[in-house]
């Protein structure tokens, strides 16, 4: 259960089935994420391939001295563009993968495209989703709430992808999903069609116990995707936005121009990949570490004298300006986050964050965002992310004071564009909305665990919250996940012990979820979890993404069953 | 390993009660005497296991069973240390596919099957028309010509079928000499015999290669065109469709058969990587095996095919860079993606290269590899050393208990340990000796007669010669003892 694997064995395939060669990889947009988050470009080089095309790219040249691996989503402008493409072929021979099912038409009507008989495989490789971590993959989809329904291009598209994902890693699951989601078991409903409706490409052999594909929405966890976030992915995520892999720093005072885009990740950066999960203090004594090593090293190369220092120190160099890369890479990005932290006084507001979220003192932490709203070091986003954490919190609290707040924002100079998003995310992911108990206040055991850490004191201040999904994930591991909040699709139950999970996250999931799935795949033995979401969130993207959900008339939405 | 125990144990352990014995035998020995009478069923367990572990000494490395409990220590301890769950990187069977191959070719088959019976039929009737005996008479050439293709009726075509004008005095019929179609003469080509030939012959030699096919027309749409233009070469009248036939297998005859500059000179850069490739197949384990002192392989050799790999890896040097300037000659030089690609091939190439050249910078001179040797040297002899005062040492143990008249062959063969022997690749397997006497010295003598067959076997002529010494020793030894025997 490793989605990254799964794409990159896709795609060596390909590479491997067409031979030896001077080759190039046409692609769309979106297989263009899909290949980039997996592998490096100077790692496909070495297999031969030498150029990269995007299929909608006009005007490519005509080479017919290269093999041509074309992977591309099935959509109807791509098998149009090909069929064009191969009525005047532009390079010698084509291998051709879908990255997820095709219709018999489309293939018919390559088929009559190809008339200079260039074309030696059409096939279908469903790496149809883009692969983050290991355990983790997004569809990189915002946008998919219209009220509280989907739109039907989404739910699509959605559908496609994480059925894709079922058959990459050959799984075919039984279904759960939240009940108090309409879309969720739409979407349950879609997959559950497709493994019908190709019922031949689901037919694997079937381990003792069936994987389970939990679908879960966004709207029963509204809190995660707003906290400022420690750990160093989701860190770098929530200040300087991770996008595909890659993080842009052209806005950091007196960057120097080759570090103005970085690429973080965990495949091909060692340091990267021991730390992504590691909290920013670790993180700073890590890079400290790193530097003095690289000095090290750096001193020895002054020495270079003799032929054998010489020697020694070009069999290093690889490693050596690898490692260069990595220090002053690394180096940049902690010091931006450490900048930001200080200028913006991060500490402060994710310390009341945490206390708003995980404690339940209303009159303190009231007192703390009021006085914070009114510090001018604060961001104006981070202050809208105080009020809107607050309003879900003490949405019927007696004491509320949140029209208080507002006024404050706007007094500080929020715009009413983000002001509205407070009442967004009551109506997004209030008590109506919520099918469990996101705050802990009923359950007896959640409120006893709470009152427990409350005597024992708190480890980390900063990250005392753990996301909702922890929660069911331990319930379904338990096998105590209730049956009402989460059904079956179908008659079928499962009775044994869950070992490989599939959850899914309508309306995106977060980097901290991701942390929390993965120290759970640690901690579980015989238990392999994978984390998929509409999009990996910050707070930012999720801002974005209740926005269009606002979009649709407030009376249709409120006519929606929610159940 | 067992979990109530903090720390683990390795060697040969009894199940029953932890004891630690030296060897195999011992143990089995010491089960049979001590827990026979407790469990027949994990005695048979027990048996079967030393079997297989003795399997496993006789053929591979004495450590076997120690490094394997250390291999499964260091993987716990890994695995929960690790930040990468290792559990990620287990084998995964690559996901579904469904191919759409055979469908796609089938409905493609149909259609171009059409194309190719008609240029076939196009590419007899071309073969017999430029033929020598074909009568280049113009009487008997049309109607030899018609004996080629049935020609349609002039009745039957009152229009040009392609640009659809009537026929009339000045727009005169025309047949195409490969179809027997009726159309004007603006809407005819004519294709060259010399094109006739490349197309009917493929292996004919072609050269001219810019004007050739059809003739051009003028400009000018007169109808007395190309008709004597081109010194009057002889040609073929045809109409357009089986004009587009023949262009069509031109076309892929040329494909399959030319290969530009940058193709040919990167298959040449192909095959000198997959020759370094095998190359460093049989250089590298010279090189370790020399680093360590071995006398394997001579030097001489391995400096020899490091010549022949720095040689190698040159030309791959050249002729990617000849690859990387290609075109660069021209004035307007290589288009983009053109240049694009000859750079990457370039990189493709310097990666190959600097992932290779470790093992040709490890080679060691002379010097060092005489020092290596002679440090290799004293350690064998100090292992053989040791081995011959252990052996001695049975010995003394061995006369005790014949004193004692306690025949315990069994255990001795156990505890007989054989050269420890570091090389890689070679190691002497335990020796199945008859044993004619129950003296230790003539067995050990045997066992070192076996090893010096092997070493021989193995070519390792190093420990031959040391054993040789060795055996010599024994045997004086041994006989000097049986002197004082019988005297």
């Amino acid at each position: 259960m490793n989605v990254i694997l799964a794409i990159k064995q896709y795609i060596s395939k390909m590479i491997e089935d067409s031979g030896p060669g001077m080759k190039v990889l046409l692609m769309d947009k979106d297989t263009t994420s899909i290949v980039s988050m997996v592998y490096a470009q100077s790692e496909i080089l070495q297999k031969e391939v030498f150029l990269f095309e995007r299929i909608d790219s006009a005007g490519r040249e005509t080479m017919k001295h290269l093999k041509c691996i074309c992977f591309i989503r099935p959509t109807k402008e791509n098998v149009d563009l090909l069929a064009q493409e191969l009525r005047i072929s532009k390079y010698g021979q084509y291998y051709i993968y879908f990255s997820n099912v095709i219709s018999k038409q489309d293939v018919k009507s390559l088929a009559e495209a190809d008339d200079q008989e260039v074309v030696r495989e059409v096939q279908e490789f469903f790496g149809d989703y883009i692969a983050v971590n290991p355990h983790l993959f997004t569809l990189n989809i915002i946008g998919c709430y219209r009220g509280i329904d989907w739109p039907p291009s989404v739910l699509k598209r959605t559908s496609l992808g994480l059925s894709s994902v079922l058959l990459s890693l050959k799984k075919c699951p039984m279904i759960r999903y939240q009940n108090s989601s309409e879309m969720a078991q739409k979407l349950a409903d879609s997959i559950q069609q497709s493994i019908n409706k190709e019922a031949g490409l689901f037919d694997f052999r079937q381990p003792d116990v069936a994987p389970i594909l939990l679908i879960l929405d966004r709207s029963d966890d509204a809190v995660t995707p707003m906290l400022n976030q420690w750990t160093y992915q989701a860190m770098v995520h929530e200040l300087l936005e991770i996008n595909n892999n890659r993080v842009n720093l052209s806005q950091v005072p007196g960057i120097s121009k080759d570090l103005q885009e970085v690429v973080l990740s965990a495949e091909h950066d060692e340091f990267y990949a021991n730390n992504m999960y590691m909290n920013f203090g670790e993180i700073c004594n890590n890079i400290k570490e790193l530097m003095d090593e690289f000095q090290t090293k750096s001193k020895s190369r002054a020495k270079v004298e003799s032929i054998a220092d010489m020697k020694a120190f070009i069999e290093n160099y690889p490693q050596f300006k690898k490692m260069s890369g990595t220090v002053s890479k690394h180096v940049t990005v902690v010091g931006e986050l450490s900048r930001l932290v200080g200028k913006t006084s991060l500490l402060e507001v994710s310390e009341t964050e945490q206390e708003l979220v995980c404690k339940g003192d209303h009159s303190a932490s009231l007192q703390k965002i009021k006085t914070l709203l009114h510090d001018n070091k604060v961001q104006q986003i981070d202050k809208l992310r105080l009020v809107m954490l607050y309003a879900l919190r003490y949405e019927t609290h007696s004491n509320n004071d949140l029209s208080g707040l507002i006024d404050t924002l706007r007094k500080q100079g929020v715009s009413d564009k983000y002001r509205a998003c407070v009442n967004t995310i009551l109506d997004f992911g209030g008590k109506r909305s919520r099918g469990s108990d996101l705050f802990g206040s009923t359950d007896p055991v959640a409120f006893t665990k709470r009152f427990l850490k409350g005597l024992k004191g708190v480890e980390n201040v900063y990250t005392q919250h753990q996301p909702l999904l922890q929660s069911v994930l331990d319930q379904l591991i338990k096998g105590k996940l209730r049956e009402a909040a989460y059904p079956y699709l179908g008659k079928n139950l499962l009775r044994d012990r869950p070992q490989d999970i599939i959850v899914f996250m309508i309306g995106g999931t977060t980097f901290e979820e991701a942390y929390c799935v993965h120290q759970m795949n640690k901690s579980t033995p015989g238990v392999r979890i994978v984390l998929g979401g509409t999009a990996v969130h910050n707070f930012k993207s999720f801002l974005e993404e209740i926005q269009l959900y606002a979009q649709t008339p407030r009376s249709n939405r409120s006519d929606g069953m929610r159940r | 390993m067992s979990s109530q125990s903090s720390e683990i144990r390795e060697g040969f352990l009894c199940p029953m009660c932890m004891k630690d014995l030296g060897t195999v035998s011992q143990l089995q020995s010491h089960f049979e005497e001590s827990h026979s009478t407790e469990d027949k069923a994990t005695l048979n367990q027990l048996r079967g296991l030393f079997d297989r572990a003795k399997r496993k000494f006789l053929g591979d490395k004495e450590e076997v069973y120690v490094q394997d409990a250390q291999k499964v220590t260091s993987d716990t301890i890994s695995q929960s240390t690790s930040l990468y769950d290792v559990d990620y990187w287990q084998h995964q069977e690559t996901g579904v596919t469904h191919s759409w191959t055979d469908m796609f070719r089938g409905v493609r088959d149909t259609r171009v099957d059409k194309y190719v019976v008609e240029t076939n039929k196009l590419l007899i009737r071309l073969d017999k028309l430029i033929s020598q005996d074909a009568p280049t008479d113009s009487g008997k050439r049309k109607a030899f010509e018609k004996s080629v293709v049935m020609w349609m009726p002039d009745s039957d075509a009152k229009s040009c079928r392609y640009c659809g004008r009537s026929f009339n005095l000045t727009r005169r019929r025309h047949h195409c000499r490969l179809c027997g179609g009726i159309m004007c003469d603006r809407c005819s080509h004519f294709l060259t015999h010399a094109y006739a030939k490349k197309l009917t012959n493929p292996s004919y030699n072609f050269d001219g290669d810019k004007d050739v096919g059809f003739l051009k027309r003028s400009g000018s749409n007169s109808s007395l065109n190309s008709l004597f233009s081109t010194e009057g070469d002889p040609h073929i009248r045809s109409c357009d469709e089986c004009r587009k036939l023949l262009e069509r297998r031109d076309l892929q005859m040329e494909q399959r058969n030319t290969k530009t500059a940058i193709v040919l000179l990167y298959e040449k850069m192909k095959y000198c990587i997959e020759e370094c490739e095998k190359q460093l197949e049989s250089y590298l384990p010279m090189v370790e095996s020399l680093c360590v002192g071995e006398s394997t392989y001579s030097l001489r050799d391995a400096q020899r095919k490091r010549g022949e790999l720095v040689k190698k890896y040159e030309l791959i040097d050249q002729i990617s860079k000849r690859i990387s300037l290609l075109g660069s000659d021209k004035e307007e030089g290589p288009s983009v993606k053109q240049a694009l690609l000859q750079k990457s091939v370039r990189v493709y190439a310097s990666n190959f290269m600097q992932e290779n050249m470790m093992g040709l910078q490890n080679l060691p001179t002379e010097e060092q590899y005489d020092k290596l040797q002679k440090m290799r040297t004293a350690e064998i002899q100090k292992e053989i050393a040791l081995e011959r005062q252990a052996t001695l040492q049975a010995q003394e143990v061995e006369k005790k208990k014949a004193d004692k008249h306690v025949t315990t062959n069994k255990e001795e063969s156990g505890s007989q340990k054989h050269v420890r022997n570091r090389s890689i690749g070679w190691k002497p397997a335990e020796q199945n000796v008859t044993r004619d006497s129950d003296d230790p010295m003539v067995q050990q003598m045997d066992i070192i007669r076996g090893y010096i067959a092997q070493a021989k076997e193995a070519q390792k002529w190093d420990e031959v010669h040391m054993l040789e010494l060795n055996l010599k020793d024994l045997q004086m030894e041994y006989s000097s003892q049986q002197k004082s025997t019988w005297s």
